[in-house]
């Protein structure tokens, strides 16, 4: 169990910190933390610098910026996860967003809370779901451990519908958004392999503000949004390691796609998008595995037909993971 | 146990009350003093001079006086900017061969800078005169930001100042006299 928990650490931190938000468009988003089954509690900290190389357009074809152009979001994520019962927990996460943008003429740097959130999971499994090894293994054994979950958005980031001047302000996007989830894991030890899916509906919202000033109001709805990520771990003990140290390496590839939104309730044709990204990560594990170092690196694939409508970027991530049980 | 409920409670009571806007209101509240010179619907728009990408002067109230209306549009080269301008040269300029459509660049810092931006991002020969905004005067003269959307009668009144919608623009362009 404690190897399936630590392959979970290592596939879990793809999930949410696939961020697809720019400086430009949106906020930081928060990471949807899993808590190990052995575990009451944990807290959550990483620090993502995440480096924007480009967009691609509505018809998915991939523009490189300007030469003098250097777009960055920093963000600090916290997050602290709680039993509630045998199978169930339930988590929140906040980021803590730093925008700097610097172009050929004009440069500007400004910082704020993020949009936070609320997880709940559920776990439909009891007993350890991991083998050690592939010998006499039978098609009962190749069951994956399945937890589903539902997440909510909180809009605690600033948005285009707040008191701000500047599209270099946000934070957030500034819509609820309720995220129904499901993550499938399997270890066979030294390997794993992890699917997790999510789609989500945004609430339609009214609007009397823009920028920090007020206009006519309407009604103004995100797109759905489905994410779907498949992850695959290895993990090997530290051969000059008395104390049974981990390294678990995970590579996962990701899709994050979002529908059309409404304005009025008329399809607003400018709206959507589609990322795809692969990343990577190298996490150390004590043997409890109550501490858990990760660090990641997430890359868009800047090509066309990749993404569309939305930002490029290079995502690099540190993380320490602490679990109370 | 009983002490980390709490403090998971603590943190949703927190995130609950640090929020900008976790109710958003729908009252309308966009009343402003008409008649006078402001970047809002209903007041005289600012008067402003830029190059554009040719290295042309352009002068707003000029281009008023041989065109119906304009629209200026402030990009900062992203892919909201680029889903905005392209909708509007696809589904609206064409129906409105009268308005002159500006497109205000804040960030490139020259207009040589802009000039280049335009022909990168496939905005050469597009119908949009690209003006560069080279110390984001004509940004702060408006209270705009990416993606603001300016409608400016022939009279010199402003008539839209908001984020691009396409069908609020087509209707405020129907409606100009």
């Amino acid at each position: 169990m404690m190897i399936c928990a630590a392959l979970l650490w290592g596939a879990a931190s793809f999930f949410a910190p696939m961020a697809w938000a720019g400086s430009c468009c949106g906020g930081g988003a928060a990471a949807a933390l899993i808590l190990p089954k052995l575990a009451q509690s944990m807290i959550d900290t990483s620090f993502d610098i995440e480096k924007y190389d480009g967009y691609w357009t509505k018809g998915g074809k991939y523009k490189l910026d300007d030469p003098g152009t250097d777009l960055r979001q920093y963000r600090l994520n916290m997050g602290y996860a709680l039993r509630l019962a045998k199978r169930w927990q339930a988590s929140v996460a906040v980021p803590y967003v730093w925008n700097v943008n610097k172009y050929s003429g004009l440069s500007s740097r400004t910082n704020g809370l993020g949009d936070a959130a609320l997880n709940l999971w559920y776990e439909a499994f009891d007993t350890n779901m991991c083998r050690l090894g592939w010998g006499d293994i039978s098609l009962s054994d190749l069951v994956p451990a399945a937890t589903f979950g539902l997440s909510l958005t909180i809009p605690t980031g600033v948005s285009p519908y707040d008191d701000v001047h500047s599209s270099f302000d946000i934070t957030g996007r500034g819509f609820y958004r309720l995220d129904a989830n499901m993550l499938l894991d399997k270890t066979v030890y030294p390997l794993s392999a992890s699917l997790f899916l999510s789609y989500g509906k945004h609430f339609e919202r009214p609007v009397n503000e823009e920028y920090g000033h007020y206009i006519t109001p309407y009604y103004k709805n995100l797109g759905d949004r489905a994410v779907g990520t498949l992850a695959i771990s290895y993990e090997s003990l530290l051969d000059f390691s008395t104390s049974r140290e981990r390294i678990t390496y995970t590579a996962a590839f990701s899709e994050i796609w979002e529908g059309e939104g409404t304005i009025n309730g008329v399809r607003d044709n400018t709206s959507g998008l589609l990322k795809s990204s692969g990343a990577g990560t190298v996490a150390w594990s004590t043997l409890e595995r109550n501490w858990v170092v990760k660090l990641t690196w997430n890359h868009s694939i800047n090509k066309d037909g990749w993404g569309r409508n939305t930002v490029a970027s290079d995502i690099y991530s540190l993380g320490v993971t602490h679990a109370f049980e | 146990m009983r002490s980390s409920k709490i403090a998971f409670c603590l943190i949703l009571l927190i995130l609950a009350s640090c929020g900008t806007d976790l109710a958003p209101s729908g009252t309308d509240r966009s009343q402003v003093q008409c008649g006078i010179p402001g970047p809002y619907v209903c007041q005289y728009a600012p008067d402003f001079t830029l190059l554009d990408t040719s290295g042309t002067s352009v002068t707003l109230s000029t281009a008023l006086t041989s065109a119906s209306g304009a629209v200026i549009y402030f990009t900062m080269w992203c892919p909201v900017c680029d889903a905005d301008m392209m909708d509007m040269r696809d589904a609206i300029m064409p129906s409105y061969p009268n308005v002159a459509f500006f497109v205000v660049d804040y960030v490139s810092g020259s207009a040589a800078a802009a000039r280049d931006a335009q022909v990168k991002y496939g905005y050469a020969g597009s119908g949009f005169v690209v003006l560069a905004d080279t110390n984001q005067h004509v940004l702060n003269l408006y209270n705009a930001t990416m993606g603001t959307t300016v409608v400016i009668d022939r009279n010199g009144v402003v008539k839209m100042n908001e984020e691009y919608k396409s069908t609020k623009l087509q209707s405020v362009l129907a409606g100009l006299p």
